[in-house]
């Protein structure tokens, strides 16, 4: 039987096997289950909230509350500040760690162990040592006879708690990346260094950091997205106290929706962060030319 | 057999779409006959215990299933906020924070089944002072009625422990402890001055008075509302309008603020306090690193009564005390506020008369009775026909004789003091002052922005105004 209509036109099945044989085709059925997964848990909450983001009673309620606005700042000093150091540290430290000696590899083991750490159980001991009656730093500020301090009753000191643990957590996980990047250098360029006489920090300046300075960038701005959404640090240290002064925009977020029961308030907290976070991963993908 | 690609995806869709279309009905089949609850974790185990025998023999009377499930407060707020938000709900929930933060913001929104007709039935049986809780606005047909079932509740007690007074040689008797305003809270003062200056290795860190000041806290707000009304001041009307903004009613707010911000500056509450959580107060005064502390509910001294490394109960009878309020800076007898917890059924439920029937169920009088004892007078009932129990006004029996010095001073608070509710219920927009903390953020300009009271005041103030301006 033809496969072909009088017209000389493929017939309707014919169409459809073909299709059916398509690479295409079977590339999107086989991607479908996927695809579906994805367009429930990504697309349809993310346009959901969108939608529900885009009140401008929202909006305004946002800007009238204190909250928000000291919210803003933290997060800003949070993402711009914590995120620098860590990463600054681990660039340094990870130069520590490239030591080809044994006792390094013990170091860098232990090294690890803050970022193996649950979240939970690290925050709530650093929160008892930082207790202000009973907790071991206040205990041997006094037995040098000085003040003791109520670290977490202080807007500063509090803010600067969370973002003092978010460095101690996370440092070893951005040290070991750039470590792996400097593993990656040639040892070629380090002999042709050293005949030239250059000294480790002409190394440094000249060598290490213009080949590590992508692989720097992609993991500020990597370490930027996730810090922007950092929920766990700040509501388990400080829960926004002191005076809700220490608020990031995700526990704010977290505050309105599920305190106060404001579901559309606390969606267009996230909606006025995600243009920031949006430009970090399109500037990310830039650079990895994704 | 091996199967073919092409057999495989025809099997698996054939399954899929059986599961789909046997699995479906039989689901919704079995939702018509099942009641699902979502109750407060007890605090105790015997509270959870008589909860399912309840369930258990409701379960046996009227020959249905009932889904109960026990979750934390503050998860099972959060529970019931996205359930509601999202109207895939329980038939019926209890939250220790329904009171406040539940029913008047989504009694407003139309969320939650009217009780009107429960709350009739069980009228001849409540304490009319503690109905008001639940009748609260409805936004969209703008009239008052029953949207939640109010069964306990808990009211401000003071404990303190009577061993350290007696260590440095200060009366211990509740019936000693001066009770004028400056005179009760300089005691308090001084029993830190006196034990640091006793044992410095002991007590060098320890504080007189355990206050909560902290945004994170709802003891917070029971703190600030017990003091401004002992500052005479209010910030609602009868009718839920605003009035703290009213020059007396704005001077007694700047005075207590004024208040808890030289209570805390003065040395003698923890630093930590601006940062405290509900249970921190708790935690102080059990580590004993406070003296005394503020506290709605008796879940203090209910803790030591279930102290396993005290089986003598030395704590509970003779080493801790519950006292009052003290009278006001005026001289006038202190006056309360309650808290009343609430059940309540939402109006997505599709078993709205089942849910009603298990909640009567529940509150009968010896039932109700047996669950409410298991919380060890944490709470007091709402029902009067309950309150005449000789539990309230005796308490507990020590084990040497002694007689019971926290259960029947809260009695004497809830019946015998000028006590109401919460005035939450007169607007939706209190409820959001509340959610906000207003209060403990206004202390927190005080004690760390280091603003002036009255500046913080004024922000209250008009924040208050703000939030009730969004309620129209």
């Amino acid at each position: 039987m033809s496969s072909t209509t009088r017209e000389g036109r493929p017939r309707a099945s014919s169409r459809v096997a073909q299709l059916l044989r398509s690479r295409t085709t079977q590339g999107f059925l086989f991607t479908a289950p996927l695809l579906v997964l994805f367009g429930a848990f990504v697309i349809y909450p993310m346009a959901f909230g969108v939608w529900y983001a885009l009140d401008v009673d929202s909006y305004r309620a946002l800007f009238s509350d204190p909250t928000f606005r000291q919210t803003v700042t933290n997060t800003l000093w949070y993402v711009g500040f914590a995120v620098n150091v860590k990463l600054f540290l681990a660039l340094l430290l990870s130069g520590i760690l490239d030591f080809p000696f044994r006792w390094i590899r013990i170091l860098a083991a232990l090294f690890l162990i803050p970022w193996a750490v649950p979240a939970l159980p690290g925050i709530l001991s650093f929160r008892w040592m930082l207790n202000s009656q009973w907790g071991i730093f206040n205990h041997l500020l006094t037995k040098l006879g000085l003040e003791s301090v109520p670290w977490l009753a202080r807007h500063d000191t509090a803010l600067g708690a969370v973002m003092v643990f978010h460095i101690w957590k996370y440092l070893p996980f951005w040290t070991i990346i750039l470590l792996a990047g400097r593993r990656a250098i040639p040892s070629e360029l380090y002999e042709a260094t050293a005949i030239d006489g250059a000294s480790a920090f002409q190394n440094f300046v000249y060598v290490t950091f213009p080949l590590l300075r992508n692989l720097y960038l992609i993991c500020t701005l990597l370490s930027m997205v996730f810090t922007l959404g950092d929920f766990t640090v700040p509501w388990l240290m400080t829960g926004g106290a002191p005076g809700d002064s220490t608020h990031v925009l995700a526990t704010l977020a977290y505050r309105y929706t599920f305190q106060m029961g404001r579901l559309e308030w606390g969606l267009a907290t996230f909606a006025v962060a995600l243009p920031v976070t949006l430009g970090f991963i399109g500037l990310l993908l830039r650079w990895v030319k994704i | 057999m091996r199967q073919t690609r092409r057999e495989f995806l025809k099997t698996t869709a054939v399954g899929a779409g059986a599961t789909g279309a046997l699995g479906l009905p039989t689901a919704s089949r079995a939702q018509g006959q099942k009641l699902t609850v979502w109750w407060n974790k007890g605090y105790y185990p015997e509270e959870d215990a008589a909860m399912q025998k309840i369930v258990k023999e409701f379960e046996a009377q009227h020959k249905v299933e009932v889904d109960l499930s026990f979750t934390a407060q503050e998860d099972l707020l959060k529970k019931i906020t996205a359930a509601l938000i999202a109207r895939r709900v329980p038939d019926v929930a209890f939250c220790f924070y329904n009171d406040w933060q539940v029913v008047p913001k989504y009694g407003w929104e139309d969320k939650l089944a009217d009780v009107s007709d429960l709350i009739q039935a069980l009228r001849p049986r409540y304490n009319e002072k503690m109905l008001p809780v639940a009748y609260v606005m409805n936004g969209k047909t703008k009239k008052r009625s029953y949207y939640g079932v109010p069964i306990e509740a808990q009211t401000m007690h003071i404990h303190y422990w009577r061993d350290m007074l007696r260590e440095v040689g200060m009366a211990d008797d509740p019936a000693k402890v001066p009770m004028k305003w400056d005179d009760y809270w300089t005691y308090w003062k001084k029993a830190q001055d006196a034990l640091r200056k006793k044992d410095p290795a002991k007590y060098g860190k320890l504080y007189g008075i355990g206050m909560t000041e902290s945004t994170r806290a709802s003891d917070t707000l029971y703190n600030f509302e017990m003091a401004l009304l002992s500052f005479n001041g209010e910030t609602m009307d009868k009718d839920g309008k605003i009035v703290a903004d009213q020059p007396k009613n704005r001077e007694a707010i700047v005075k207590t603020l004024k208040w808890f911000g030289e209570l805390f500056t003065s040395g003698y509450v923890p630093p930590d306090a601006t940062n405290w959580t509900d249970g921190d107060n708790n935690a102080g005064f059990h580590s004993r690193t406070i003296v005394m502390t503020p506290n709605p509910s008796q879940s203090i001294p209910a803790a030591q009564f279930f102290n396993k490394d005290d089986p003598e109960k030395k704590n509970y009878f003779d080493n801790m005390a519950t006292i009052e309020w003290p009278d006001g800076p005026d001289g006038k007898k202190a006056r309360y506020l309650s808290a009343v917890k609430t059940i309540i059924v939402p109006k997505d439920s599709k078993n709205q008369k089942l849910a009603k029937d298990f909640i009567a169920f529940v509150v009968e009088k010896g039932r109700f009775t047996e669950y409410i004892k298991a919380a060890n007078g944490r709470w007091f009932p709402a029902f009067n026909d309950m309150a005449v129990d000789p539990f309230w006004r005796a308490g507990h029996k020590g084990p040497k004789g002694q007689k019971d010095p926290h259960v029947p001073v809260a009695t004497t608070i809830f019946l015998d003091r000028e006590n109401k509710v919460f005035e939450h219920y007169k607007n939706p927009a209190f409820s959001q002052v509340y959610d906000e903390n207003v209060w403990g953020k206004a202390m927190a300009r005080i004690v760390i922005d280091k603003w002036p009271p009255e500046k913080a005041g004024d922000e209250a103030i008009e924040r208050m105004k703000a939030i009730f301006a969004s309620y129209k």
